[in-house]
């Protein structure tokens, strides 16, 4: 019953904000429909961590604890970023960003957001690999138009590329769950439906036809890590990132990079259990390794903050890859560590440059000047602890995950991605901490900026959460990620 | 036996109409016109539909006659009606000089045939002969489509022809999915084609935008968002 209110409660905010006239309902409805899933999904965390999996509807959906784990980021995040909305929104609003048609802007704001994250809890709900093939095709729809919001030249470009990149890469991923599912074919009893089912596929995995799997994981790895940014199929993500509205950007940059990395978990899951953790972890430390480099000169020379972050989830995008390729117990659960920490961390920055965005009116360093601190106390502040957090300095949570899956890299004889990773790290940590230094240091460049409730009080709960992940995890939320680590590896 | 349930015959039906669909794959890499372009993508998306019926027929297979009429519904009627009015409002008849010129397209197209059949060759299956060989020439043509589609994808500028290029990938996954497994499972085929659907109604919206915004829908001027 979860697993389907889950779903139903989106849908039904995104249903209500397209039909209601007036501002204020359709901030309430998404609102309510936001904690309520919110709420919804940290029961399904619960009654995962009671019953091992959950299911409906003989299996169509299905949930573990990884989906619990990555469904839970998805509702938290969202729930923040709607509080953040209305404050931004209502800013757009009155400075006149939308034009002459706020009501409009306003409505397809309301009404994409929720069917957005609908569509990205229905990727971790659902158990047929297909179906969770269209959910990840239906994000990119979902969220084209975010994207071009505002409807600059420069956002058509990236909601173009957003678009077609996108399609592209997720026709291979496609083509590879077509394969996976010739490639289990011959097994014996599987019903017509159910062999496309991962509970189904993880349990006979082994049996699976060999050279099959060998194509379908490339290909399925091309398409999903096309969704996720790796290089060097990542040029869509810092103009998608920089041109749509920063509550969207927060939730792409880090709800839905997860969303697109737990479609290539399942297909490695079932990779190395029919041919071994080797050749799937040489295909992905090469693309992680790819994007960690790649993301470490633009963000040196970045001029714009919020591709800074973009290319900074890049980095990121590679090290959780990077984690997955190196496999094994410690490196998963470096991952699974990982990705929960990099959500909360990403989503605070991109909130923190939304403030210093509307206030200043420009996204680029140069006009800025600095002082972000002496004008904006709280965001200045909150930006800087998040950045050193997410460049990985003690004693931030992204430190300790990090460290964990660098270990993990040496422990299990990688020595040369370890020290990549950390020549890597060292060069994208002195970029960050350069640029964002000058943003948020200095002398103030414009008048104090008033409060703002709503984005602020936003800002401060994501902060806590941040800093209180970095000294203690709850017990549940812990045995949630060592769960997700062991459907991972299968022990 | 009677014709009509000899699995040998229902194999030559799939391969020669599995020609024909890549005859017109290549016509359309080598074809500048839109309109011509749609109507061929019209058709060829007729002929899949046609060859899901057969292999459905020929092997007894229910849901790919479902798949088969959605197909035809979706992509022989509902995505050319809706391109070709795409076509008169934005008022773009022509592709003007794709990167690649158009015999040199023809010839890249007749190279990734050959890929295309050098590829399928992995996927024989042990037991060569009974109806499970059945659509086995019709997988080459299949990983062909999908590889002229993405050659396309590079080489065309026009926002709209990209679409259809896109849209090209997607019968050649189609095909691949008929003639590996006799169609997806119906649920996912529903799915797929549901976000095709969408797929072409928002690029629709986003070409018609860019035409109004730039004036062309050449997306090689789209190069302001860089580093």
């Amino acid at each position: 019953m979860i697993l389907a209110a889950l779903l139903f409660f989106p849908l039904a905010a995104a249903a209500l904000s397209a039909m209601v006239r007036r501002r204020a309902w359709m901030e309430a409805a998404n609102l309510a429909g936001f904690a309520i899933t919110f709420v919804l999904a940290l029961a399904l965390a619960g009654e995962v961590l009671r019953r091992g999996t959950v299911s409906l509807w003989g299996d169509f959906l299905y949930a573990d604890h990884l989906s619990a784990l990555v469904a839970l980021l998805t509702a938290s995040i969202a729930l923040v970023c709607a509080v953040y909305a209305v404050g931004y929104l209502r800013d757009d609003e009155r400075s006149g960003a939308f034009e002459d048609e706020p009501a409009a802007k306003l409505r397809k704001y309301y009404t994409l957001t929720p069917l957005f994250v609908f569509s990205m809890l229905l990727v971790v709900l659902a158990n047929n690999l297909g179906v969770m093939w269209a959910a990840i095709e239906a994000t990119t729809l979902a969220s084209v138009f975010l994207v071009t919001f505002y409807g600059k030249v420069t956002s058509l470009e990236a909601a173009w590329k957003y678009a077609i990149i996108g399609g592209v890469g997720l026709s291979m991923a496609l083509f590879g769950t077509i394969v996976a599912y010739y490639s289990a074919q011959h097994l014996p009893g599987s019903g017509e439906l159910s062999s496309l089912n991962w509970s189904v596929l993880a349990g006979r995995a082994a049996y699976l036809d060999k050279p099959a799997m060998r194509l379908a994981f490339v290909l399925v790895l091309m398409g999903y890590g096309t969704k996720a940014g790796l290089a060097p199929m990542h040029t869509w993500k810092p103009d998608a990132y920089s041109e749509a509205p920063v509550p969207s950007a927060a939730i792409l940059s880090s709800v839905m990079l997860n969303c697109a990395l737990y479609g290539l978990v399942r297909f490695y899951v079932l990779t190395s259990r029919c041919l071994g953790t080797e050749y799937p972890g040489r295909l992905l430390l090469l693309f992680g390794m790819l994007s960690m480099g790649i993301s470490v000169p633009f963000v040196l020379i970045q001029k714009n903050f919020r591709r800074l972050l973009a290319y900074h989830t890049i980095d990121h995008a590679g090290i959780m890859v990077t984690a997955l390729g190196i496999g094994g117990k410690l490196a998963c659960l470096g991952l699974m560590l990982h990705m929960t920490f990099h959500t909360v961390a990403k989503s605070l920055l991109f909130l923190c440059a939304g403030n210093v965005y509307q206030y200043f009116r420009t996204d680029l360093f140069h006009k800025i000047k600095g002082g972000v601190l002496r004008v904006m106390p709280l965001t200045g502040a909150v930006f800087l602890m998040a950045i050193l957090a997410i460049i990985g300095m003690p004693p931030f949570s992204l430190f300790q995950s990090e460290f964990v899956i660098v270990r993990a890299a040496f422990a299990g004889g990688h020595a040369w991605a370890g020290g990549l990773f950390i020549l890597f790290g060292t060069g994208v940590f002195a970029g960050a901490l350069l640029h964002v230094g000058s943003l948020v240091l200095g002398p103030a460049s414009a008048p104090v900026a008033p409060r703002r409730p709503w984005r602020d009080n936003s800002l401060v709960v994501l902060a806590a959460v941040l800093i209180a992940i970095g000294f203690w995890l709850p017990a549940p939320l812990l045995d949630l990620i060592r769960g997700a680590a062991r459907i991972v590896t299968g022990d | 036996m009677h014709t009509f349930q000899d699995p040998q015959f229902g194999d030559k039906v799939v391969t020669l109409m599995a020609a024909l669909v890549l005859v017109l794959q290549i016509a359309m890499a080598g074809q500048g016109w839109i309109v011509t372009n749609i109507r061929i993508f019209a058709a060829q998306s007729l002929l899949l539909a046609a060859m899901a019926g057969t292999i459905a027929w020929f092997n007894h297979a229910t849901h790919l006659y479902i798949a088969a009429a959605l197909t035809l519904l979706v992509k022989v009627i509902l995505v050319p009606i809706l391109l070709e009015r795409l076509v008169e409002r934005i008022d773009i008849r022509r592709e003007i000089e794709p990167i690649v010129n158009v015999p040199l397209s023809v010839l890249i197209s007749g190279g990734l045939t050959l890929v295309g059949y050098i590829i399928a060759e992995s996927f024989q299956r042990p037991q060569g002969a009974g109806p499970a060989a059945l659509g086995h020439n019709a997988l080459a043509v299949a990983i062909s489509l999908f590889l002229i589609g993405f050659f396309m994808t590079i080489n065309r500028r026009k926002a709209l022809t990209q679409v259809l290029a896109l849209l090209c990938l997607e019968n050649g996954l189609f095909l691949a999915a008929i003639s590996l497994t006799y169609g997806m499972p119906l649920i996912v085929e529903l799915g797929v084609l549901f976000d095709v659907l969408v797929a072409v109604l928002v690029l629709g919206i986003l070409v018609y935008r860019i035409r109004e915004t730039f004036e062309s829908m050449d997306v090689s001027r789209l190069r302001r968002l860089r580093g």
